[in-house]
């Protein structure tokens, strides 16, 4: 029998098992779903997006759902970052796996304290910066649809910290290439994209939007083309990693992301359709690796024919 | 919590578009409390791509242990509309169970059930629960309220119990003709219980929950929300804290039972 494919990657520094991270704001601190998934198996957890102060999230209805996906209007809901520290990274650090911590903020400022505070923690294996929220109402998206803003909360960030920096970007810009070029300029060791597509419902009996905060973040299967083109097209834009995200759900969809340059992909809405998505996705990977005779995960990534 | 390939045992019309279907679970729901539920998921199908979450309306008992669970539901959309159309052997993807359920304090011995419709669900449950254990049920009394005959569900099982059963239609064609938090109210008056349970439409539950704090009588209500994981995870299902403006508990993990109080209404 020959040897079982080699899934190992590396992210800016940071060498993970395998490319099969959980997106933050979809898996919460890990710990939920301790009881279905085998959590040292994953390549990589990224929590739930962390603020200074704790934050209350948006009024509900918070989710509504649409054709092959969801909307989300969260708003950020976190316990924050000292709660973060003390409370559920406890859990996170006996795991034999790379944690990332997901952080935001309202001011470049809020960004610069949390990259402090996170880097000289040992359990934190590498940040991600969140500049492409849709659903708070100053701060976030704010960031990631400008380049100058973009580029400079990355360099303040980078100035802090010497821990592996993923920028997670906003799709909801007309040329996704100028802000990953912006990113990599500044510092970042990796970007992850895509963030969720800005979108909206509305109940044609009531004509409100079935959303409290009238427009959220639209994830799943409905946005993987959209996500996957815009990967291909920031994979050529710049040198730095690009991680696959937006509407993985199996292995088949994150080999579409790896041909089409990722080296590694988070699995979001997936983990909450079929909680075990993340280990049936690097078991698919390994499958068709071996079936294919492809010996390391690096043999395919970024290998799409044109 | 467990996730458990489950497949139907049965799947059968309860009234106009209302079912129960009998599910088989691989894991145990002998834990299973009353309130509990489970997020259900139609296999290989990416439209609808969320699970939707339902109360257990009972556990299926095979040789005194639980080896599935029963699940009643009302066609309201896409999901129910396939869920329906579901055959004996068909196979569906349940988390479960999930949840906090109904709690009896132990010294609760005259305890009333409200539903409002397809809010009998678990109140179904909670009696099956309570009548295999040394509860006496011998004070409870149940209201049940619909919007017609027709919609009247589960009054199979509540006429053969020795409990005083409370019916209510809103267009008068079976029970008396108002709501069900009438007769409900009428009762509390009377005889106090000490406790009340429903489940049903909001505005029914906030009528019983006003009930209730204006006579100082405990109150649990199970309520539904749209939610995507049915875990802690999603932080969709967002309802409102009494007391502390803009401050949510989550239906999942806090609820969907909640003491009353605990919610703004």
């Amino acid at each position: 029998m020959s040897k079982k494919p080699d899934l190992q990657t590396t992210i800016g520094g940071l060498a993970l098992q395998n490319p099969v991270m959980t997106a933050s704001g979809t898996f919460g601190y890990g710990k939920e779903f301790e009881s279905l998934v085998d959590l040292n198996r994953l390549g990589a957890v990224i929590v739930k997006g962390l603020s200074l102060e704790p934050a209350r999230g948006n009024p509900p209805p918070r989710i509504v759902e649409t054709a092959c996906g969801m909307i989300n209007a969260i708003g950020l809901e976190n316990v924050g970052i000292e709660a973060f520290i003390a409370q559920k990274l406890v859990f996170l650090q006996k795991l034999n796996i790379p944690v990332i911590a997901n952080i935001y903020g309202r001011l470049e400022e809020e960004y610069v304290q949390l990259a402090r505070r996170l880097d000289p923690l040992e359990a934190v294996a590498g940040i991600e910066l969140n500049i492409s929220c849709p659903n708070v109402k100053a701060g976030g998206m704010a960031f990631g649809v400008d380049p100058a803003a973009a580029f400079n909360v990355t360099q303040a960030v980078r100035e802090q910290t010497s821990k592996p920096l993923i920028v997670k970007l906003s799709p909801n810009v007309t040329d996704i290439s100028e802000i990953a070029v912006a990113v990599a300029e500044a510092g970042a060791d990796c970007i992850s994209l895509i963030n969720t597509i800005s979108a909206m419902v509305i109940d044609i009996e009531t004509r409100r939007p079935r959303l409290a905060n009238i427009t959220g973040g639209l994830s799943g299967p409905a946005i993987k083309p959209i996500a996957l083109r815009m990967v291909w097209q920031a994979a050529q834009a710049v040198q730095i990693p690009v991680i696959g995200i937006g509407g993985i759900l199996t292995a088949e969809d994150a080999l579409e992301f790896l041909i089409a340059g990722a080296t590694a992909v988070q699995v979001g809405t997936a983990n909450f359709i079929h909680p075990r998505s993340t280990i049936d996705i690097i078991d698919g990977l390994e499958a068709f690796l071996e079936a294919h005779n492809i010996a390391t995960v690096s043999d395919i990534i970024g290998t799409l024919e044109i | 919590m467990l996730q458990h390939l489950a497949t139907v045992l049965w799947n059968k019309k309860a009234g106009p578009g209302y079912y129960r279907i009998g599910l088989r679970c691989p894991g145990n729901f002998s834990a299973a409390v009353p309130g509990q539920f489970v997020m259900l998921r139609l296999v290989r199908r990416l439209d609808p791509v969320l699970r939707r979450p339902f109360s257990i309306h009972n556990l299926v008992m095979h040789g005194g242990q639980a080896n599935g669970i029963e699940l009643l539901y009302q066609v309201v959309g896409k999901a129910t509309t396939l869920l329906s159309q579901l055959k004996t052997g068909d196979r569906v993807d349940i988390l479960g169970p999930l949840g906090r359920g109904f709690q009896l304090p132990s010294g609760a011995k005259k305890v009333y059930l409200a539903a409002g419709g397809v809010g009998v669900a678990p109140l179904v449950f909670m009696v099956s629960y309570f009548r295999r254990r040394p509860v006496d049920l011998s004070q409870w009394h149940i209201f049940l309220g619909a919007k017609s005959r027709e919609d009247l569900l589960s009054l199979d099982v509540f006429s053969t119990l020795n409990i005083p059963l409370h019916i209510t239609t809103d267009d008068g064609s079976a029970g008396e003709h108002c709501l069900v938090t009438h007769p409900l109210e009428t009762t509390v008056e009377q005889s106090p219980p000490d406790l009340i349970c429903a489940c049903g439409p909001p505005a029914m539950l906030g009528c019983v929950a006003d009930i209730a704090e204006r006579h100082g009588i405990a109150c649990q209500v199970s309520i539904e929300a749209v939610m995507a994981c049915g875990m802690g995870a999603c932080l969709g299902c967002a309802v409102a804290r009494r007391g502390e403006p803009q401050t949510y508990l989550h239906v999942c993990m806090d609820g969907p039972v909640f003491d009353s109080r605990q919610l703004k209404w």
